[in-house]
């Protein structure tokens, strides 16, 4: 995600186009989960300690990288706002609904998308079942390694997709850190949202508007200090991990290599 | 007694000091990689690799008071680093040792500032005394959910991390609390000089926690190695099922295990403030949370190779500072060659032992085993 804003806003500085920039970010990010994939899969290293490499590396480089950024100083490209014309005029609904980016409305198309995937293709059984029983897959003559690959590509891909939304959206440039671990926050909306596309979207909508509520409350000043809104997020992640225990059930091999060597 | 229970083996028995010299090819085969590829990343950016390498060693090496400077930067990696140790050790990915580390900077500051009456060297202890319960408690939750609820213990320490960090920077800026009153920015009061650990030698920076740091390295490694409790928690660590059969309660284990780590973590942070920093500030770790990973993970996961891991990224942190200054590399550079290394001993396959699920060789040996071993 970090890897996509950086190149996002890197590739909409230099190009002024917003699609390079998406297709950019959405590469790199591509890219990066590769290294990983590499690691985790081919390797069988263990997935803890490969993605904390990953990241620190993602970290490190847009940190080194981004002097070289800020050195450009030219305007950059956002993401476009759907004009919905008069539907924008409805009240409250209207600036709610129909004045959102087109970042916005990916998300909310991506979302039934994957499920369908998943769901509702044979593919989208084989990779579920990759995760359920990779044995299994491999004795129905399906190379779990390429499955496992694309999987954690496509991972890529769609975070690379979010760190240009993050940075393009509205903001426009790339802050040091600027995901915050909202990597994590996925992780944990995932457990919460049960694995499957729907409710993890609409657990990220709940910890997105977490988030929202931070910013606003530090905006109008409040009896609470600042600080306790700035962990809000956090600690809505902390307690609804804790409080969904038992009730969520992950993919049964979910996190372990596959060492086609082992009966 | 030793080749009956295969891959199991290999990683309880792997703290020995010739294995550790067998096993140090890979870390060092993994460091030199991790120079290759950021010599072309620092070639890419038109800067020759070989001055930025060489800025470095200077840094970190050219006159006492560098030297002085690599051993100050090693002290708190490797205090933290060797609670990364234990908790890998015990089945623990602690990720949330930035957080633990600014709870306990802050609590033994707090006791710090206290006028007590009492002689320096008690007055110290208390300190990090404070900063080592500190750390614990930030790991209550953690371990809770991990050894009880069975919730994986990354999410939820990474998420403390900022906690942790913005309720210590809430502390600071009340001057009715820790915070400094009229300070340019915002940061604790300094602590008192009857808190502040010894330095070394005069006129550098060098200060006692170095001798903290090895003791425990050395402490640690014979508690790992020798005791009841270390062979229990590597059990744990290497086949929680096993230890269950045998009659270990692995909830504990890991429970208390995970609030140990959480204590050297607070440990780091507190001899960071009391030796070197004398008062805490927004973000004045650096990221030193979670270079501890990187550290442990270059020592081999065992406290002698930790020593000198954490001397290695040291003298990089020490280093970098020249680097910039003199050939314009950015010391985030360093951030870079730590997660080239971590990259390369996963891929070269160090932490294998304990990932491969071994499923009959291992009950039968280590019962009859007494769990001295």
């Amino acid at each position: 995600m970090l890897v996509g804003a950086f190149t996002g806003v890197a590739i909409a500085l230099i190009t002024k186009n917003f699609a390079l920039a998406v297709i950019g970010a959405i590469v790199a990010g591509g890219l990066l989960s590769l290294i990983f994939a590499y690691l985790a899969v081919s390797r069988r290293g263990d997935q803890m300690v490969t993605g904390f490499g990953v990241n620190l590396l993602a970290t490190g480089l847009t940190l080194v990288l981004l002097p070289y950024l800020n050195a450009i100083r030219t305007r950059t490209v956002l993401f476009p706002v759907i004009d919905a014309g008069f539907l924008k005029d409805i009240p409250l609904l209207g600036p709610m609904i129909f004045d959102q980016s087109i970042g916005v409305w990916m998300a909310l198309i991506l979302t039934p998308m994957s499920m369908w995937v998943l769901y509702k293709t044979t593919w989208g059984l084989s990779l579920r079942a990759v995760g359920e029983n990779s044995k299994a897959v491999a004795t129905a003559g399906l190379s779990v390694i390429k499955l496992r690959y694309i999987g954690v590509l496509l991972g890529g891909l769609f975070a690379g997709l979010g760190g240009a939304f993050l940075a393009l959206n509205n903001i426009g440039f790339f802050v040091a850190n600027m995901t915050q671990s909202r990597g994590f926050i996925v992780l944990a909306a995932l457990v919460v949202g049960k694995w499957n596309p729907l409710y993890f979207g609409i657990a990220c909508i709940l910890f997105g508007a977490a988030d929202a509520l931070q910013l606003r409350a530090q905006a109008f000043g409040s009896v609470l200090p600042y600080q306790v809104y700035l962990m809000l997020p956090y600690l809505l992640t902390i307690a609804a991990l804790a409080g969904l225990v038992g009730r969520t059930q992950a993919p049964k091999e979910y996190a372990k290599p596959y060492d086609p060597t082992q009966a | 007694m030793k080749k009956e229970y295969q891959i199991n083996q290999l990683q309880i028995n792997s703290l020995g000091i010739i294995d550790f010299l067998l096993a140090s090819s890979r870390p060092i085969f993994s460091v030199i990689m991790a120079f290759l590829v950021s010599g072309v990343i620092i070639l890419i950016q038109g800067i020759n690799p070989i001055d930025a390498f060489s800025a470095i060693i200077r840094g970190a090496f050219g006159n006492i008071g560098s030297i002085a400077n690599t051993c100050v930067r090693a002290t708190p990696l490797l205090i933290g680093a060797l609670g990364m140790t234990l908790g890998i050790r015990g089945g623990i990915f602690n990720v949330g040792a930035e957080g633990q580390l600014y709870i306990g900077a802050a609590a033994a500051t707090t006791v710090g500032l206290l006028p007590l009456p009492v002689p320096s060297w008690l007055h110290i202890t208390l300190s990090l005394i404070a900063g080592i319960l500190g750390g614990s408690l930030f790991a209550v939750l953690p371990a809770f959910l991990k050894a009880y609820r069975g919730i994986s213990e990354i999410v939820v320490t990474i998420m403390l991390n900022f906690v942790g960090i913005y309720f210590v920077s809430y502390l600071i800026h009340e001057p009715n609390l820790i915070g400094k009153a009229d300070a340019s920015y915002a940061q604790s009061r300094d602590i008192l000089p009857s808190a502040a650990l010894p330095v070394l030698i005069k006129g550098t920076s060098l200060h006692f926690g170095i001798i903290i740091a090895v003791v425990l390295a050395l402490i640690l490694f014979s508690v790992l190695k020798y005791s009841r409790f270390g062979y229990r928690t590597r059990m744990v660590g290497a086949n929680p099922e096993a230890a269950h059969y045998v009659g270990v309660n692995v909830k504990r284990s890991i429970f208390t295990t995970f609030l140990m780590v959480g204590g050297f973590s607070g440990l780091m942070g507190a001899v960071e403030i009391l030796g070197f920093k004398h008062s805490i500030f927004d973000y004045f770790s650096g990221g030193l949370g979670y270079d501890t990973v990187a550290v442990s993970l270059l020592g081999g996961v065992n406290p002698l190779g930790v020593i000198v891991s954490a001397f290695f990224f040291g003298s990089l942190r020490a280093g970098g500072n020249l680097m910039q200054q003199t050939v314009g590399v950015s010391t985030y550079m360093v951030q870079v060659i730590q997660a080239l290394v971590v990259l390369f001993i996963v891929g070269i396959g160090f932490m294998k032992p304990r990932i491969r699920k071994q499923k009959s060789t291992t009950l039968q040996p280590i019962e009859t085993n007494n769990l001295e071993g």
